[in-house]
């Protein structure tokens, strides 16, 4: 099927983005020459980033911090994006291919809900992610533009079941059943949710979200503590993580409010 | 021959005449202000009718299936290329339906060796208040009959209608006119529309002339017609905490809705 005999309906709008010139040719290990020796060019990284399923559905959260080797850049990165009405993509890597990466999701998918009159299914969302990071092979080879994104999504097919997903950079995707994380802090969160999923009071599936986000909120925090691209809590200037929440009613963005109450509770 | 001007000026009266024809049984639309936002009514037998084309912008049409699909992609390509490369914030339906739309298909209609678009077309855009709403008609030569704040008329109409005939437009307008009120509820909105609906779809008198039906005739109408048809409706939502204004409203919500 080609667009050509089809009369040009054929919803795919990475597609729609290159023949107008707007969206640059998949990037390809053999055509993207490595920066060279001499370049001391440091891209800006997002890190550490955790999602995982609870009895409320799932909870998505990342610190706010961005790098560039030493430097902090920035502490208030958002990089817990809404896709649409149901999914989240969470990056880890390099901002400005996520943000994009991110913009030509959430665009291809409601691109394909207009004009075909119905929604995207799971698994096209998951492939549509894994085909963006494919087309940006080139620049993880050239050490320039690593995005290593966690998607999550609330699946309407059957009873209906929360979904969550991690990636590796080549595009390969992994469902998984409790919890997903990524980004450079990530060893230490993955021990505390693995941790708390086996001996803690409860696994994670069963917590309440009010235990829930004190776990996030710890875990980023022991993030933190070992390594320097994490912002986790930021005391002083009381920066918090960001958290988003998606069940069957779709995307809640908790308040730092609530955040800064039970951060003083449970965490600090 | 046809290089010839008058030969020219009658192939497009024949083309006109030949397209209006095809037009004519086309089931009416109408688009309306309520309080919270836009609705979109109409009554069909399968295929549907009221379309999103883009966070705050929708679209419903008459005519060809084919012919309105091609619009319909080419609107939904022109707003998405939009909010991707600048924002959704600059997607605006004045530049899609008068730099964009109107061209095409007046060059098409006037080329009288390729095929015009057999589609009459209805556009809301949702404001943040509803002398912000904007409503186009588009016609398949590439007219377009703006309402709302690019009118620049002293009391705009907050609606706008679409029927298979000049004359079941002029009549709905004229009830609108009439009845319509932009701060009314959903409720009384559907009403209305449903009512304009049957005004622009009652076959005309006998003697031709274009006169207002009474209210019983347009209750028993509507009655009659929905024994075999159903209603469509959509609406775009001023207030939502989602960039998406666009909601088709479900069999569950009509029922609740309808008189």
């Amino acid at each position: 099927m080609t667009s050509d005999s089809l009369g040009g309906n054929l919803p795919d709008f990475p597609a729609l983005l290159r023949r107008e010139g707007l969206l640059g040719e998949p990037s390809s290990p053999a055509s993207s020459p490595s920066l060279g020796k001499g370049s001391d060019f440091v891209p800006t990284q997002a890190t550490t980033i955790l999602a995982f399923k609870f009895s409320g559905g799932i909870l998505v959260a990342g610190d706010r911090r961005a790098t560039a080797g030493n430097t902090v850049v920035y502490d208030r990165a958002d990089k817990v994006l809404e896709i649409d009405r149901h999914s989240i993509m969470a990056i880890a890597g390099v901002p400005a291919t996520a943000w994009e990466m991110a913009r030509v999701l959430e665009h291809s998918l409601q691109f394909f809900r207009r004009t075909q009159l119905q929604e995207m299914s799971v698994d096209g969302k998951v492939r549509a992610l894994s085909k963006l990071l494919r087309d940006n092979f080139g620049f993880v080879i050239q050490g320039i533009g690593v995005v290593v994104p966690i998607f999550a999504t609330y699946d309407f097919g059957g009873e209906g079941q929360a979904r969550l997903y991690f990636y590796d950079p080549m595009g390969a995707q992994f469902e998984v059943t409790d919890y997903a994380v990524t980004g450079s802090g990530s060893p230490g969160v993955r021990g505390v949710l693995f941790y708390e999923n086996r001996w803690g009071e409860k696994p994670l599936q069963k917590l309440r979200e009010d235990d829930a986000v004190t776990i996030a909120l710890r875990a980023l925090d022991t993030a933190a503590e070992a390594d320097t691209a994490t912002g986790g809590v930021d005391r002083n200037a009381r920066i918090f993580p960001l958290i988003k929440i998606i069940s069957r009613e779709g995307i809640r963005t908790l308040p730092e409010k609530q955040l800064a109450e039970r951060f003083k509770r449970t965490v600090a | 021959m046809i290089e010839e001007p008058y030969r020219w000026v009658e192939a497009i009266a024949n083309r006109r005449e030949y397209i209006e024809t095809q037009l004519a049984p086309g089931s009416p639309i109408a688009a309306l202000s309520y309080r919270d936002g836009i609705l979109f009514l109409t009554v069909g037998r399968a295929r549907q009718k009221l379309f999103e084309i883009y966070d705050r912008i929708a679209m419903g049409a008459i005519g060809h299936p084919g012919d309105i699909e091609r619009l319909r992609m080419a609107a939904i390509e022109l707003a998405s290329t939009e909010g991707f490369t600048r924002s959704a914030a600059d997607v605006s339906l004045r530049r899609l339906a008068y730099y964009s739309l109107s061209p095409l298909l007046k060059t098409a209609f006037e080329q009288i060796y390729g095929a015009p678009f057999l589609a009459r077309m209805i556009f809301a855009e949702v404001g943040a208040t509803a002398a912000e709403d904007l409503f186009l008609r588009v016609e398949y030569d590439g007219a377009i009959t703006a309402n709302g704040p690019a009118a620049g008329a002293t009391h705009p109409a907050r609606f706008s209608v679409i029927s298979g005939t000049n004359r079941g437009t002029g009549l709905m307008e004229e009830f609108l006119r009439r009845e319509h009120d932009a701060g009314c509820t959903l409720n009384r909105a559907m009403k209305l529309a449903l009512d304009a609906w049957s005004v622009g779809n009652l076959p005309a008198p006998e003697d031709g002339e274009a006169e207002m039906p009474a209210h019983e005739t347009i209750a028993r109408h509507r009655t009659e017609e929905l024994k075999s048809a159903s209603v469509e409706a959509s609406v775009l939502e001023r207030n939502g905490a989602s960039a998406i204004r666009y909601r088709a409203l479900t069999s569950e919500e009509l029922k609740a809705l309808l008189p």
